[in-house]
């Protein structure tokens, strides 16, 4: 070797850094026991020979229709379109925004899926039905689960995977539905200077509330996580240059925090009440002491920031966008003191952090991750395999009641998705 | 040359493949290396780890041939590289699983680390696929010339070309310079 190379060779081994984990023999055997098992490619995607031009085309109406009311840009950034199930129920038909009768909400006949084990067995995913829904949009109320996708929020039987009610509705919005005792609220509307918020019936869906919210200063551009429930069931929504606290009994505005740092673009509520925390502008978190109404902190990121989520040992959040984006948590609200948790959360919706069943979630293409909601390190991660390179994804994970855990899914290539259940490790019980 | 096993022969009565002795001695002192070389070969852990799997799921069931022709690393680089080759090979249009996260101005990380990282990865995409194998493969994993050129199928003096075209992009990448004459520490 000549100079030049030994120079290259050292600053190679000094620049690199040390792995953050090592491959086990466990991983490798893990790897070669499931590799073989995994399904063939062809009844991957076998489920959309039973799609047919009705459901698409009934679709795509919907897609039309709830794009001029609710604003086309959004659903257009979904990955997911939701397939219509293959029941024979026409998908319902989305309302002008603002309508005053609510559609009755559908109720579709629970169609029979085999379970279908999926990513190489990974944490035992298996799939419970094949529909697909909006990133980010799964959650979880009783031993129900809600998603949102194509023009419907949806009940989901996780027993069977079979929709149970849906009812017309597009998000605006990037961000799940809050279940707030037996109510499941949306942002219905959110644009120029108001905001609707609808609440449904968590077990028919049928619509029980509409709340419309001013915002002052207009709404941010960067909104994603706008809608946030407190342990007291109070609802918390950014409005322009403030945050609103709405009383779902009431169905009024009790109260607003005035910001001093541009327009609230997510906000989260800490598990005792005590804390909101409010991403505005690109990008300040700022820390408010709900009891007297008062900012006691904020801290910045030179970069953006959204989809807030609150625990007991601080906030998280995502940065960056599509592939890129990754999750961080930020030790008692406080910015300069954050670490990122997930190593390439990738995916941008898929990798929003989700919480359930005592610890933090975080999807996504490259793996998947639990986390102390306490501290914010990870308790346990998988990577989650690539099909023929092509990256598969697991996001908003939700535990219900029940303690079962379940994800969306999706494989690209073999144009597969659907909610998995999963059984994660030991490890990620909180 | 050795055969693939099929699955049931892998996989024994319970599941679970038998490991080969050794093995685990084997990914327990060099793993740490494999994912480096690896996150040279990828710039990002979870593609490095997927192809440190990979090369030693391939290695599994010839360890005791390879153990004998004591040559397991050889064999576990080649197959690492040739993976990296075959997936930089693949023209896929659509979201890749090499993602590059934005290494953010880390708060708790020291700035100059995550400088040096960036401009090594950045210096590292530029070069095609087969010149990154050689610099990585000689220079880091301090392989000789003939042994490079063994994982990856090609002549001597290929490998010889390859690192001279690699080290003639390399001088001229920014940044770069100035770690290879001094820089910061990891």
């Amino acid at each position: 070797m000549n100079t030049e190379e030994r120079q290259l060779a050292e600053m190679l081994h000094r620049v690199t850094p040390e792995p953050p984990r090592r491959v086990t023999v466990e991983d490798v055997a893990y790897r070669l026991a499931s590799e073989p098992q995994r399904e063939p490619r062809s009844r991957r995607g076998s489920i959309w020979k039973h799609r047919g031009w009705t459901p698409l085309l009934a679709a795509l109406s919907v897609f039309a229709i709830a794009g001029v009311s609710a604003g086309i840009a959004t659903v257009a950034t979904s990955r997911h379109g939701t397939q219509t199930p293959n029941d024979g129920t026409p998908p319902a038909t989305a309302p002008a925004s603002g309508s005053p009768s609510p559609p009755a909400p559908a109720q579709s006949p629970p169609p029979s899926w085999e379970t279908l084990r999926v990513a190489g067995g990974m944490w035992d995913a298996k799939l419970i039905n094949r529909l697909s829904f909006s990133q980010g949009s799964l959650t979880g109320g009783g031993n129900s689960l809600y998603a949102v996708g194509d023009g419907s929020l949806v009940r989901i039987d996780p027993a069977s995977g079979a929709v149970l009610r849906t009812t017309p509705y597009s998000a605006p919005v990037i961000g799940r539905p809050v279940v707030a005792g037996n109510t499941v609220w949306v942002v219905w509307s959110y644009g120029g200077g108001g905001i609707v918020l609808r609440g449904y019936d968590a077990s028919t869906l049928a619509q029980v509330a509409s709340v419309p919210v001013s915002a002052t200063g207009g709404v941010s551009s960067q909104a994603q996580g706008v809608l946030a429930a407190g342990p007291d069931g109070k609802l918390y929504v950014a409005a322009g240059d403030t945050v609103a606290t709405v009383d779902p009994a009431s169905r009024q505005v009790t109260r607003r925090i005035q910001l001093t740092a541009g327009q609230a673009s997510s906000v989260a509520v800490s598990p005792d009440g005590s804390k909101l925390y409010v991403a505005a502008g690109s990008f300040q978190l700022l820390v408010y002491d709900l009891a007297t109404g008062t900012q006691t902190l904020s801290s910045s990121m030179p970069a953006s920031g959204g989809s807030l989520l609150a625990t007991a040992g601080g906030v998280w959040g995502t940065t960056g966008t599509g592939m890129s984006e990754w999750v961080w948590f930020a030790p008692g609200g406080n910015l300069t003191r954050s670490f990122r948790v997930s190593q390439g959360a990738g995916s941008g919706l898929a990798s929003l952090p989700s919480y359930g069943g005592g610890v933090v979630w975080i999807g996504g293409s490259h793996e998947l991750v639990c986390a102390s909601p306490a501290t914010g390190r990870a308790m346990a991660r998988t990577p989650i395999p690539a099909d023929h390179s092509v990256v598969e994804y697991f996001d908003s994970v939700t535990v219900l009641s029940s303690g079962h855990t379940y994800a969306l899914y999706q494989d690209d290539r073999a144009r597969l998705a659907g909610v998995a259940s999963l059984t994660p490790p030991r490890a990620c019980s909180g | 040359m050795s055969r693939a096993l099929t699955s049931l022969e892998v996989l024994p009565v319970d599941g679970r493949p038998t490991e080969p002795d050794g093995f685990r001695e084997f990914v327990e002192a060099r793993s740490s290396a494999l994912l480096r070389s690896g996150w040279l070969l990828t710039g990002d852990w979870p593609s490095a780890e997927d192809l440190v799997q990979t090369a030693l799921a391939a290695a599994w069931p010839r360890w005791t041939s390879l153990t004998r022709q004591d040559a397991p690393e050889l064999y576990v680089r080649k197959i690492m590289v040739n993976t990296f080759l075959r997936w930089r090979r693949r023209r896929w249009t659509g979201e890749i699983a090499t993602a590059r996260l934005p290494e953010m101005q880390a708060y708790g990380d020291a700035f100059a680390q995550v400088d040096a990282r960036q401009a090594l990865i950045t210096a590292l995409d530029r070069l095609p696929p087969r010149q990154r194998a050689v610099v990585v493969l000689r220079y880091f994993a301090d392989q000789t010339e003939a042994q490079t050129a063994a994982a990856m199928g090609c002549s001597v003096g290929a490998v010889k070309a390859h690192a001279s075209k690699a080290l003639a992009r390399l001088r001229d990448a920014p940044g770069l310079a100035e770690l290879m004459t001094g820089g910061v520490a990891s």
